[in-house]
């Protein structure tokens, strides 16, 4: 599994959809994230000797991709003060349709998290890491990863109205849950 | 608070089975249908993005790398 050249690149190639789908999520950008993706690859050969090989190589490409997009963010973040996220900005934003749920509405409600709470659902929530191994990959503590997710979860329930007791009332909850569920 | 432990009880509300030693409990928590239709959303999203072609550049990128590799080691 971790034999020199040809499963590597067979590998690394099959990682690169989830990396990107990471990144775009990560970045708000299809451009930019294929440059992070590009960036990781090249920086994952020239580390190779630190890749523990029977570890997980999906994890590790992760890490690197979301140390380069940090730095990359750190240095944008001087040039340009943008305390929104420039990356809200740039999505479509469709007129919300009650309290249906489609991706535009999401993805404008992803944007608006902290980033630090949009990555660790993405890892969790989306990418299928454990709580561990996101918890490696952005360096901090399993407690924080999950306090992150908790966060990220609750906000986006709210901004898409999907948690809005009061507003709906049981029955309401009980209907949106029926639409769920179909 | 109450640090007396008799009353303890009146502490047990505010933990939920299985939170853990962190700041879990003091965080909002959802009810586990808004959980789930988040969850649903959010991996729908997502699949839709994994699930776009690979661009050539990666491909063509790791296939380069590879030839460079096999010619430093003949």
């Amino acid at each position: 599994m971790t034999q020199p050249e040809p499963d590597l690149r067979d590998a690394l190639l099959a990682a690169v959809p989830s990396l990107r789908a990471f990144a775009i999520s990560l970045s708000g950008q299809i451009d930019r994230a294929d440059d992070l993706v590009q960036d990781t690859l090249l920086r994952a050969l020239s580390n190779l000797h630190r890749f523990e090989p029977g570890t997980n190589l999906n994890a590790w490409l992760f890490t690197i991709l979301r140390n380069l997009f940090h730095s990359e963010y750190r240095k944008r973040r001087r040039e340009v003060e943008d305390p929104d996220g420039s990356y809200a900005g740039r999505l479509k934003v469709q007129p919300e349709q009650g309290s249906r749920l489609d991706f535009e509405d999401f993805r404008t409600a992803l944007a608006k998290l902290p980033h630090d709470q949009r990555e660790a659902l993405l890892l969790v929530g989306a990418s299928g890491f454990s709580y561990e191994e996101a918890a490696s990959i952005c360096g901090c503590a399993v407690g924080t990863i999950k306090s992150r997710v908790n966060r990220a979860r609750f906000r986006l329930a709210s901004v898409l109205n999907v948690n809005d007791v009061d507003d709906l009332g049981p029955d309401s909850m009980t209907r949106a849950a029926l639409q769920s569920s179909v | 608070m109450q640090m007396t432990g008799e009353k303890g009880n009146k502490l047990a509300r505010v933990i939920p089975e299985g939170s853990l030693s962190d700041k879990l409990e003091s965080d909002p928590k959802l009810d586990s249908t808004s959980q789930k239709r988040i969850g649903d959303q959010l991996r729908a999203m997502y699949d839709e993005l994994v699930q776009q072609p690979v661009p050539d550049r990666f491909r063509n990128l790791l296939d380069l790398l590879e030839e460079k590799d096999q010619e430093r080691s003949t």
